[in-house]
């Protein structure tokens, strides 16, 4: 499915900073589990401190984006988050220097471990975990330049003025994952890239290859870029790992160059500012735990009925709580009207049907999870859904299609753990 | 709270759908005026009303909605079950058919989009079963309310030039069947604005045009009318309720219309044997859904099941097919309306009210 792309309005503009907001509220929350605070409330941590970590299985770790003080915890929207007020000194920790381009791929992946990189594509997933191999070969890695959400140019502008620092990341990664070949992909839209990245093939001792993916949402989602790069359809669920394949995202690359070759840790990422209601419009470099507010205030017209999206207008999420905070996962924040709701009957146009990503039938989950009928909900395959939210977007009726969705995976899986 | 996704499709509401469908008909109706003049306006006029009016009583007083009846498919209901009947029908049975194809095709399903089979074939149906007038061949011969007898846009003395100029307005057959060029214009503004898909229209007519051919090698006669295959392949057979909502089972389902209607031809159904065919698949347009639910993401479909699933669902179509030439030849068919008027009216009381909220 096509849809309005709305690049346009930040695609050309440089990466700028905006002020550090007086708040941070860090989030105590990876892909899966709590983090665990090593930092008392009133205690004064300077910048880049280790503040909380967590040593499950998929550990991560949270960092002090600016030196000040913690104020302890506070629940945000349901989840828990660190306060942290600043005291604009930014004193700094000594963090032991490396010398990255010698590392050996073991400490490479300590480092990234312990300086809490996550995939930024939104789910979170910890990058040492990615990369750690078996002794597993891969065939491809594919470097996720596909951002097909509109408004969202953060990456676009990473692979634009920081060609060079992701190529010294791919370097990196690549000793240690050893990848036959590594692939762009990026939607033709932004095809003005390949010449920029092309230049810096010569860097490489491995095969590099640029795709042009079309212009359709969601051309990013994890399985239909595969598709569209190695023809490999991949159902839900199942691991790229084992069909050698490896996915990193251009917010992560740029995470990973900051950690190896600027010693720093997970602590700021590239967000994209949008929307038709902000004013101030751009792509900007902003703290983790930056408050959607203090970037409200800087940018929003202030209007009646405006909602704040953490993330992309097709799948981010609305906050109802202005102290959400930016996460590792955010990619853009964007301030939209509400949009209003039509509410007419399902016309059975078969709009979502042919919108659908993963060739399901949405209206059948409205059916359906009306009547909490599970069986006729697993035989649509509602499992296989990615939340893209292609369908709701295209459905002339406002058929509450991602309630249904939601509600009829709650039901499912209340189900299964009976 | 709102939920993702935070932007919409512009200009993509129902009512815009609608109102696409009422922008490809209104040259039809102004081809039927150029045939039969106010004759025919009256005839549309009195559908357009009765269905507005009905719809929006039924809404009131059971949903409690006072604006639904201005998404505009009551007025597409209205202009399509006028451009069945002959300009010699008389207004009150219009009347008649316009209110039954809102209330028994429409709203006693639970209101738009509800309902199972295409409210203005149904309506048409409701009209024959009631007035037997309906289907004689008197109500047919419209040569003396004719208002202009032929239009000649191209010289009239070449086969090409005849055939050209039947081709843009030819004042035989039903209202809305008099131009043939407006109705193919108004299909393609359809597909343009992706409203309805070209697979229904498309591989009715193949399969049509095919068995006609067929047939003739057989010396076999088939009367039907062109444009009246035309206007219901286009407009009728794609109404987005009553037929399949995947590419797949659109080719199915227009295939066997086209199929279906070369049976009932075939057995002496005269006048009927679009509506019939249509009115047959939508019965089956369920079924046809499921068994041609496309392949998910990665999923492993098993084709021998598939297969078997489509000829049992063949046979099954078939099979009521030649039931209803039967029934048709005993004119037994409007008992099975009267059948349907229960059952519907049934349903409507013990289940489809509690869901006049759900929109689906
Ligand atoms: S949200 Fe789910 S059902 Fe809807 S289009 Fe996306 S994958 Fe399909
Ligand atoms: S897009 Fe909306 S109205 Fe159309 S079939 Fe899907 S749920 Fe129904």
């Amino acid at each position: 499915m096509h849809i309005l792309s709305l690049k346009h309005i930040t695609k050309h503009v440089l990466i700028e900073n905006i002020p550090d907001p007086p708040e941070f509220y860090l989030p105590l929350y990876g892909y899966k589990g709590v983090l665990k605070t090593i930092v008392e409330t009133g205690q004064y941590v300077k910048k880049y401190e280790l503040l909380a970590q967590a040593e499950d299985l998929f550990s991560t770790a949270m960092h002090a984006p600016a030196s000040g003080i913690i104020e302890g915890i506070e629940i945000i929207e349901g989840k828990p988050h660190l306060k942290l007020v600043n005291d604009f000194k930014e004193t700094a920790i000594d963090l032991p220097l490396q010398k990255s381009v010698q590392l050996e791929p073991a400490a490479i992946l300590e480092i990234l471990k312990q300086y809490g990189i996550e995939g930024s594509g939104g789910a979170r997933f910890p990058t040492h975990l990615k990369y750690n191999l078996r002794n597993e070969d891969v065939d491809v890695f594919i470097i996720n330049g596909a951002e097909c959400e509109p408004y969202l140019t953060a990456d676009y502008a990473l692979m634009q003025n920081k060609t060079e620092a992701l190529f010294k990341s791919i370097i990196s990664i690549q000793k240690i994952i050893k990848a036959k070949k590594v692939v762009f992909g990026i939607e033709k839209q932004n095809k003005e890239l390949v010449t920029i990245l092309k230049a810096f093939y010569s860097l490489c001792d491995f095969p590099v290859e640029i795709k042009l993916l079309p212009n359709t949402y969601p051309q990013g989602g994890e399985l239909q870029l595969i598709k569209s790069i190695t023809k490999k359809e991949l159902p839900k669920g199942s691991r790229p790992l084992d069909h050698r394949i490896v996915l990193s995202n251009i917010g992560t690359l740029w995470a990973i160059y900051n950690a190896l070759f600027h010693n720093k840790p997970y602590v700021e990422r590239v967000i994209t500012l949008s929307g038709e209601d902000a004013v101030k419009k751009g792509n900007f470099y902003v703290k983790i735990g930056t408050p959607v507010s203090h970037l409200f205030n800087l940018s929003a017209s202030k209007k009646e009925r405006q909602q704040i999206v953490l993330g992309g207008p097709m799948m981010g999420k609305a906050v109802t709580d202005y102290k959400s905070p930016v996460t590792k996962g955010t990619g853009g924040v964007l301030i939209l009207p509400e949009i209003q709701n039509e509410k007419y009957n399902c016309i059975e146009c078969g709009y979502c049907a042919n919108a659908c990503p993963q060739r399901l039938m949405p209206m059948e989950f409205a059916r359906y999870a009306k009547t909490e009928n599970t069986t006729q909900l697993l035989s649509h395959r509602l499992l296989d859904c990615i939340e893209c939210g292609a369908c709701a977007y295209i459905c002339p009726s406002d058929v509450p299609l991602m309630r249904s969705i939601y509600h009829g995976k709650e039901i499912l899986q209340n189900t299964i753990a009976l | 709270m709102n939920l993702n996704p935070h932007i919409k499709a512009k200009k993509n509401s129902v009512s815009a759908i609608m109102f696409d469908v009422i922008i490809a008909l209104v040259p039809l109706v102004l081809a039927a005026y150029a045939a039969f003049g106010f004759t025919a306006i009256w005839l549309i006029t009195t559908a357009v009303i009765t269905c507005l009016v009905t719809d929006f009583l039924f809404n009131a007083l059971y949903a409690k909605k006072y604006n639904s009846f201005l998404d505009g498919s009551a007025i597409i209901t209205a202009l399509l079950l006028s451009f069945t009947v002959s300009p010699l029908t008389p207004w009150y049975v219009v009347a008649f058919g316009s209110f039954c194809a809102i209330v028994f095709g429409k709203l006693l399903w639970g209101g738009l989009g509800k309902n199972r089979f295409n409210p203005a074939l149904l309506g048409r149906e409701f009209m024959t079963a009631f007035f037997p007038i309906m289907s004689t061949a008197a109500i047919w011969s419209t040569n003396s309310i004719r208002n202009i007898k032929d239009f000649h846009l191209f010289a009239n003395d070449s086969l090409l030039g005849m055939y050209s100029n039947n081709l843009v307005f030819k004042t035989t057959g039903a209202l809305g069947e008099y131009s043939m060029l407006f109705i193919v214009l108004g299909g393609l503004y359809l597909i343009i604005r992706k409203r309805i898909s070209w697979h229904i229209p498309f591989t009715i007519l193949t399969i049509f045009l095919c068995g006609t051919w067929i047939s003739s090698a057989y010396d076999l006669e088939l009367k039907y009318s062109i444009a009246g295959m035309v206007l219901g392949s286009i407009f009728m057979a794609t109404d987005m309720p009553s037929s399949p909502n995947g590419y797949p089972g659109m080719l199915y389902y227009g295939s066997m219309i086209g199929l279906v209607s070369i049976f009932f031809i075939l057995g002496n159904v005269r006048f009927e044997y679009l509506s019939y065919s249509i009115l047959l698949l939508n019965g089956f347009t369920p079924f046809i859904n499921q068994i041609f639910r496309p392949r998910a993401w990665g999923e492993k479909v098993d084709y021998a099941v598939k297969t078997e699933k489509i000829f049992l669902l063949t046979l099954a179509i078939i099979t009521v097919a030649l039931a209803i030439i039967t029934l048709h030849y005993y004119d037994f068919i409007k008992y099975l309306i009267y059948i349907y008027i229960v059952y519907i009216t049934f349903k409507f009381n013990f289940s489809f009210i509690k869901n006049i909220h759900n929109p689906i």
